[in-house]
């Protein structure tokens, strides 16, 4: 073979190689690359805003706030799109941040259709999470590569607490006086919820429950009989929900020394 | 000069030229590296920690993996709905009682229920100031601080 011939079969052997690495491990990145987590807590990263147009599936809304109900373990969110582009789209994969969603579309159709529309549905298991919690479904289209995803959608959901205590824990600091002090129980429910019984781990500590209002709210007075030592009480209370992690609560009581008395402040 | 040969002279000075890359520039860095000007208000890096540092390290993972391993003398508390959250927060507040810094681990960086478990902690106000680790258990794993690293 002549030296043309033998620059022409090098050429080739290395154009393969490079394509076949170009098609395993993707185009190189020369992009921006900015992860979320590192994100402050004032700043956004592109990827968070959804490209629509260029995604092809335009979807009314990519942020959904859902109020559960307090019985509820499952919240289930459904958001809709569809295919406003001119050429068909495929979403080629779609996934959840947490093992605590499911996330699935409807039919198990992925492919679309100018014009044509479908659902993604998101399956959130509640489990023992509380307040308000933000959870996310990535969906890849057509090209996208494994660290771009054409969209993010959010479930922000709220989940009720149908007893609140406040504060849920009691201070003291070291030879304070030892004055009684009150946490008070309030119920957030439409049907009433009546605190049963009040318990405390510590005898250094008495405890006096009131009612204020039947199945509505109430107090508890609590006094330290020592203040010269730091101790810890936890006092579990039992309810009459009928929803089972509504059913005991627990508050604390502290005789603190002053140093951690005023970080807690 | 025939193909095999020309062939085998291309791979012998790629791999010539790898791996003096290789020697000279080190391996790859695939370690996860925590930069703390990117923190949140309530993460830290693991490297902010020394060892020997009193803390109560929460572990949010699922109970399967504490068990299997964890950071030695590190507390479970997941949001499971298996599990008991009383008895977490019974037990995180007698810790807390002694030891007033908590950081919550979880399986990676991208994993919500350490922020969760670390608010939960805070609305117990029991003063403890509470972090999230940043890297979760990756750093923790990378950096040798889990209960069966060997040094």
């Amino acid at each position: 073979m002549k030296w043309p011939g033998k620059i022409a079969v090098i050429a080739a052997v290395a154009l393969a190689a490079a394509g076949i690495t170009w098609s395993i491990k993707g185009p190189p990145a020369r992009k921006l690359l900015l992860d979320a987590a590192t994100l402050k807590a004032d700043e956004v990263s592109l990827r968070q805003i959804p490209k629509i147009t260029q995604a092809g599936l335009d979807f009314p809304e990519i942020r959904k706030e859902v109020h559960a109900a307090p019985d509820v373990n499952i919240v289930t969110t459904d958001f809709e799109f569809t295919n406003k582009s001119d050429k068909p789209v495929s979403v080629i994969k779609y996934d959840a941040a947490c093992s605590c969603m499911a996330v699935s579309i409807k039919d198990s159709k992925l492919r679309y259709a100018p014009g044509e529309s479908g659902v993604v549905r998101t399956e959130f298991n509640m489990g023992n999470f509380s307040g308000e919690v933000d959870k996310t479904a990535t969906l890849w289209l057509d090209g996208d590569p494994e660290d771009k995803p054409s969209l993010v959608l959010t479930v922000h959901v709220v989940i009720p607490e149908l007893v609140s205590l406040e504060p849920k824990t009691v201070k003291w600091e070291v030879n304070e006086a030892p004055t009684p002090k009150t946490v008070h129980i309030k119920i957030n429910h439409s049907e009433p919820i009546h605190v049963l019984s009040v318990t405390s781990t510590n005898e250094l500590y008495t405890q006096q429950l009131k009612t204020v209002e039947d199945g509505k709210t109430y107090e508890l007075i609590v006094t330290p009989l020592d203040v010269k030592t730091p101790s810890l009480g936890i006092m579990r209370l039992v309810t009459d929900s009928k929803i089972k992690r509504f059913q005991t609560q627990m508050a604390f009581t502290q005789v603190l020394k002053p140093r951690l008395a005023d970080a807690s402040k | 000069m025939k193909c095999p040969i020309q062939i085998a002279v291309i791979a012998t000075v790629a791999l010539a030229a790898a791996g003096i890359t290789w020697s000279v520039k080190g391996p790859p860095n695939r370690k996860l590296l925590c930069d703390t000007t990117t923190l949140k208000a309530d993460e830290v890096c693991l490297q902010q920690i020394p060892e020997r540092m009193e803390v109560v390290w929460v572990d949010a993972r699922p109970r399967k993996d504490w068990e299997k391993n964890g950071v030695k003398g590190s507390m479970l508390w997941n949001l499971d709905p298996a599990e008991d959250m009383q008895e977490f927060e019974a037990e995180a507040a007698v810790r807390i009682a002694a030891i007033p810094r908590v950081i919550v681990y979880c399986s990676d960086e991208n994993c919500g229920v350490s922020r969760q478990v670390a608010e939960r902690i805070r609305k117990m106000d029991l003063g403890a100031e509470v972090s999230v680790l940043r890297g979760g258990w990756r750093a923790l794993s990378e950096a040798k601080r889990t209960k069966d690293s060997k040094p």
